[in-house]
């Protein structure tokens, strides 16, 4: 079953203007510059096209926030190139949030969360990954997909929207969700897993729009430093929130478009901490709390072990 | 073709579902109210299923109704649920 034809969807390369005015919610673009940005910069020029275009729309968008990392900031202090395109480019275009931030997800909670003051009740946040390879044909494409994810949150009245990468089944990231993630998520949220895998194979995107005033309580109860769109999908579920997932394209933020084992196993790890936590979190208040949790600890080490196993042979190979 | 929503500017999606032995397809959607009997899909010689609509600039909801079963597109670029809790698909028209 499929739609086609030349007069299918038209893709835009832009958002479309005069949709929904400002009494619909601001729409507020936070931009994740990348922590090791590459020497080329085809694909944030690309990106920042997009920021301009946002930029100027001041009756959708709010002014776009760029997060950058301090330690990205100080290794790069003396590159003009990277100074240059900070001061032609990103500042003009969008407001710099300079953070101290651990990793990427920290860059995300303090983007976010700095977006949030400024929003009101019915405004959309929309993530903005920068660290992907948007000078590319396809990385075109997929930018001119992008804000679909905000305006179906709008539209739809919807308070998660998922953006998922189009990847075959031998994609890292895909391996990585389907042995690892999921296989975790299984062990320690069944119900939840089952009712998120029917929306998205990619639990962990970076992707994503959400509503107010569902950031907002995601922002308030998120203690865990790791996995966020996982946490904020666990969250949406058990709320009963309206989800939607859109795909994106096929886009990437690899080099060589392949995981090392050892940033698969971080990853795997740091999957299973978050979702301990969460469980916990949960469940601390049962009465025999602490048997089940033992017993899931368990399962879930073995899960581990054969997740790992099983991408050593596939990402080695 | 049938235009479902009276505000410009409209454009033309063909929708195909492929379900040779179906005995009727309808399409359904944000944009008829779900009804069942409002937008039925022809079969083509291929016995495909087949409608062109015209739709609104937005995102839209829809399904198939193969032989009466609420049946999703698997080439829909989105997936969500309906004011029921039903999966259904996602459209983006510009």
């Amino acid at each position: 079953m499929r739609k086609s034809g030349n007069s299918r969807t038209a893709t835009k390369t832009r958002p479309a203007p005069g949709r929904s005015g400002s009494s619909a919610g601001r729409i507020h673009p936070v931009v994740i510059y990348p922590i090791r940005p590459a020497r080329d910069y085809a694909d944030l020029q690309a990106l920042y096209q997009l920021v301009r275009y946002l930029d100027a729309d001041k009756r959708r968008y709010a002014r776009p926030l760029t997060v950058l990392d301090r330690k990205t900031h100080y290794a790069l202090r003396g590159d003009k190139e990277y100074l240059d395109f900070r001061r032609l480019v990103v500042s003009r275009s969008s407001e710099v949030l300079d953070v101290w931030a651990v990793d990427t997800c920290q860059m995300w909670y303090a983007g976010l969360g700095a977006a949030f003051e400024r929003g009101a009740e019915h405004d959309v946040y929309w993530l903005i990954p920068g660290d992907f390879n948007y000078g590319t044909k396809m990385g075109h494409q997929v930018l001119g997909r992008l804000h679909d994810l905000p305006e179906i949150v709008r539209e739809l009245n919807q308070d998660l929207c998922i953006g998922e990468i189009t990847a075959d089944y031998t994609n890292s990231k895909q391996l990585i969700d389907t042995y690892g993630t999921f296989a975790l998520l299984y062990n320690w949220f069944p119900d939840e897993a089952r009712e998120i895998r029917q929306y998205t194979e990619r639990p962990r995107s970076e992707f994503f729009a959400v509503r107010h005033d569902f950031l907002g309580k995601a922002l308030c109860q998120r203690w865990y430093p790791y996995e966020q769109t996982m946490v904020m999908l666990l969250q949406a579920v058990r709320g009963h929130r309206g989800i939607s997932r859109f795909s994106v394209g096929n886009i990437s933020d690899l080099p060589e478009g392949k995981e090392s084992l050892a940033a698969a196993m971080q990853q795997v790890e740091r999957t299973e901490r978050v979702l301990k936590s969460v469980w916990r979190e949960y469940h601390q208040g049962d009465p025999d709390w602490i048997e089940r949790y033992r017993q899931l600890v368990g399962t879930s080490t073995q899960v581990r072990y054969t997740a790992i196993s099983i991408l050593r042979n596939l990402l080695e190979e | 073709m049938r235009a479902f929503a009276y505000q410009k500017p409209l454009r033309a999606v063909n929708f195909i579902c492929h379900a040779p032995e179906a005995r009727a397809v309808s399409l359904v959607g944000d944009f008829n109210g779900w009804d069942p009997a409002a937008l039925p899909m022809k079969q083509m010689p291929d016995r495909s299923w087949l409608l062109t609509v015209e739709l609104k600039h937005g995102h839209h909801r829809y399904a198939f109704l193969v032989d009466g079963v609420l049946t999703l597109d698997p080439h829909a670029q989105g997936i969500t649920r309906n004011e029921k809790g039903e999966r259904v698909c996602l459209i983006p028209v510009s």
